[in-house]
């Protein structure tokens, strides 16, 4: 062992007491930063779950829309499947999925007498895994299956409505006839909406009306039978966000070559024939773009913003979001603020940290003075001297580092164990939960190994600078 | 006094100046002097005569101002600052007034401790510091804590690690000055021993004029002048002394009385 450690050593059993709570503070610091980095990253997976089923990691759109239509556009982007390609070629890490969205309204109870909005995201099983992952959140019913009614092969009820600012006047009449005989568009739907309304439940049959402004303001009414329940961890979003297999909308909005021609319903008006139509799966609203699993989630905002960036200049004439845009849209910045203040109050605490390290510090090198002058008189060299006082700072960084990891897993295993919930809307619950990623046990490691030694060497630096002559004198003079 | 050979220390015209307050202050003024192996020499004068300083001088504490010190031969000045550490670590042995052991490590640790410094064989250098220990008649406390040992033990383990790495050169500043009479002698004693059983060099500072006569040479400074030297002017420690005048006779009468 080199002189330096075991003088370190010595210094540190020395200072124990003193040392012990700098440590104890600084580990409970790390323990904190850690459990709320957890919980941020824990509660941030739900919301990205959730959120990204709409954003994915950054959705183009066409040049005209704005971000609120990321819900459901009405606007047709143009050439979707030519842009998706382009950006796969030129960001190779990338993918793209063409996604069809609605926005649209539904009976409650008795017809006509309530109706709740909804946002229809319509996927494709086969992207699902990678973009939503919706599959795995069902918790009543199923996904969609190969014998599902995917596409009805027939017209959906339009109505066109005449002029600007004026609504639908319809009733259900003969249209609904027919659209009561014709099979449904099976479709999952958000637990808590279930939840809220009885009338809402797998196996249970609604009327959507689906605004379709793309079609020269009009809009289009099927039925659809829910298949599933999905949670995703965020019961609003479940209320709002409902899923069609992406090849209904399609049907639904007219996105491929339409063969048939338009007939007319007695007393309801008259519709465009779909039937036959082929699918162009081309044809969407909205391209979503999914790029590689950051390395950390330790700064979601920059990353959402990074991606955001690249696809931007592949496509500078279209509109791009970031998940982050649609973030601070349906929620304001309050996760940047978190995020801010979790950093804030961890800096603001290591600093504090730091400074009675060097504080302590400073003073043993007051007191040991004249032993730092013997030591130099004996042949110790500057750096001897500095790396006796920096492995101090090594030493309780480690220490602090280890302690502060330990210590939040055991009460993240504590917190799981245990199960905490807390209650949420429409009676649902909100699970705590942690995840933790090896990024942030690296920085819980290393910060405060950084702020030890980093602390540690400017006292460090002034007892290796100190003369011998003048560290035997200034010794003696304390005495 | 074996001239013949090369001198262990020689200071030529060494002076050395501080700067207190815009003050320029002379703490040593051209001293030159040559000191041989095996000399066991004492330097003596009034308070602030420049006794420390040239202590400090030929220890490589400090540098002078102007003037060549050489150790063992070597001139001092064209070493570099990194490398003065190490020379001083291999040539110089070092006792201090207040011991300046450190005070969480045991006796054995302490007088290993210039040698772990100089990176030296472990199991050797324990051999080496028990047989040190056992010389300056410490041996019984080796596993004691410095901070445990009294005053004067305290100083037997300075001793003991003074001379670790075989130094050429043993510089003592107020060895006895933080003892009592009694311990003093027996500090002075074993310092005269490991001389002669050694045939180290010592050079030890006194302002205690009954210490000082231990010294075989004496050398007396005043206003940072050496104005006296047993060695050269070929006179006794008396004589050297009467070149301080009335005040340090006086003071040395009182002493007596």
């Amino acid at each position: 062992m080199s002189v330096s450690r075991r003088l370190a050593w010595g210094e540190l059993k020395e200072h124990k007491r003193i040392y012990t709570v700098i440590v104890i503070v600084i580990a409970l610091t790390m323990t904190s930063f850690m459990l709320e980095n957890a919980y941020l990253n824990y509660m941030m997976q739900v919301v990205d779950d959730t959120t990204k089923v709409i954003t994915s990691d950054a959705v183009i759109t066409d040049g005209s829309c704005n971000i609120r239509d990321l819900y459901g556009t009405e606007k047709e982007l143009k050439d979707a499947g030519n842009i998706a390609k382009k950006i796969e070629r030129e960001l190779p890490d990338y993918e793209t999925t063409i996604r069809v969205t609605a926005q649209g309204t539904y009976g409650l109870g008795t017809a006509g007498e309530a109706v709740d909005a909804c946002t229809i995201q319509g996927i494709d099983p086969s992207d699902d895994a990678k973009i939503s992952g919706i599959k795995d959140k069902i918790v009543e019913g199923r996904f969609f299956n190969s014998g599902d009614h995917i596409l009805r092969g027939h017209t959906p009820l339009y109505i066109k409505i005449e002029g600007p600012g004026s609504l639908p006047d319809f009733t259900y009449g003969s249209g609904q006839r027919l659209m009561q005989e014709e099979e449904p568009y099976p479709i999952i739907v958000g637990a808590t909406v279930a939840k809220i309304h009885p009338s809402v439940g797998v196996g249970k049959t609604l009327f959507l009306t689906l605004g379709m402004s793309g079609r020269e303001t009009s809009y289009a009414v099927v039925t659809v039978k829910v298949v599933g329940l999905y949670e995703s961890g965020t019961p609003t979003l479940d209320a709002l966000m409902w899923f069609m297999h992406a090849d209904s909308l399609r049907e639904i909005k007219g996105y491929g070559t339409i063969t048939g021609k338009d007939w007319t319903v007695p007393g309801v008006g008259t519709f465009r024939g779909f039937n036959p139509i082929t699918i162009d799966k081309n044809r969407g609203d909205v391209i979503l773009v999914k790029a590689p699993e950051p390395l950390t989630r330790l700064d979601p905002v920059g990353y959402s913003e990074a991606v955001k960036e690249s696809v931007k200049d592949i496509v500078p004439d279209l509109n791009v979001f970031s998940w982050h845009d649609f973030l601070v849209y349906i929620a304001g910045s309050m996760q940047d603020v978190v995020t801010i203040m979790l950093w804030g109050s961890i800096a603001v605490t290591l600093f504090l940290c730091g400074a009675a390290i060097k504080y302590v510090m400073d003073s043993i090198i007051l007191r040991k003075t004249r032993e730092i002058g013997a030591l130099k008189a004996f042949g110790a060299r500057d750096r001897v001297i500095f790396k006796i006082f920096l492995y101090q700072g090594l030493v309780l960084g480690v220490i602090a580092g280890l302690v502060g990891i330990i210590l939040s897993i055991i009460v993240m295993n504590l917190v799981n164990w245990y199960g905490f919930n807390v209650q949420f809307i429409a009676g649902t619950q909100l699970k705590i939960g942690f995840i933790i990623n090896w990024l942030t046990i690296l920085v819980a490691m290393l910060l405060p190994i950084i702020l030890s030694v980093l602390a540690a060497a400017f006292p460090a630096k002034k007892a290796a600078k100190l003369s011998p002559v003048e560290a035997l004198r200034k010794g003696e003079l304390s005495l | 006094m074996p001239k013949a050979s090369k001198p262990i220390v020689k200071l030529e015209c060494v002076s050395k100046k501080y700067n207190e307050y815009g003050v320029e202050v002379k703490a040593l003024d051209a001293a030159s002097l040559e000191i041989y192996s095996g000399e066991f020499v004492s330097i003596i004068g009034p308070s602030g005569c420049g006794k420390s300083t040239l202590l400090h001088c030929m220890g490589l504490l400090d540098r002078p101002s102007s003037g060549v010190v050489y150790i063992d031969g070597k001139d001092t000045s064209k070493i570099s600052g990194l490398e003065i550490a190490l020379f001083r670590g291999e040539k110089l042995g070092f006792v201090f007034q207040n011991y300046n052991l450190i005070p969480r490590l045991t006796v054995l640790e302490n007088v290993m401790l210039p040698g772990w410094i100089m990176e030296k064989d472990a199991l050797q250098l324990e051999k080496k510091a028990h047989g040190l220990l056992k010389e300056v008649g410490i041996a019984h406390r080796t596993d004691h804590k410095g901070i445990h040992l009294s005053g004067g033990e305290q100083q037997k383990v300075a001793i003991a690690r003074a001379l670790i790495n075989d130094p050429v050169l043993v510089l003592a500043d107020e060895p006895t000055g933080a003892l009592d009479s009694e311990n003093s002698r027996e500090i002075m004693k074993l310092l005269v021993k490991m001389n002669e059983k050694r045939k180290s060099t010592f050079v030890f500072v006194s302002h205690d004029m009954d210490i000082a006569r231990y010294g075989r040479r004496t050398i007396v400074l005043k206003d940072g002048k050496i104005i006296g030297d047993t060695a050269k002017n070929h006179v006794g420690f008396d004589g050297a002394l009467k070149k301080l005048g009335r005040n340090a006779n006086n003071k040395q009468r009182r002493k007596q009385q």
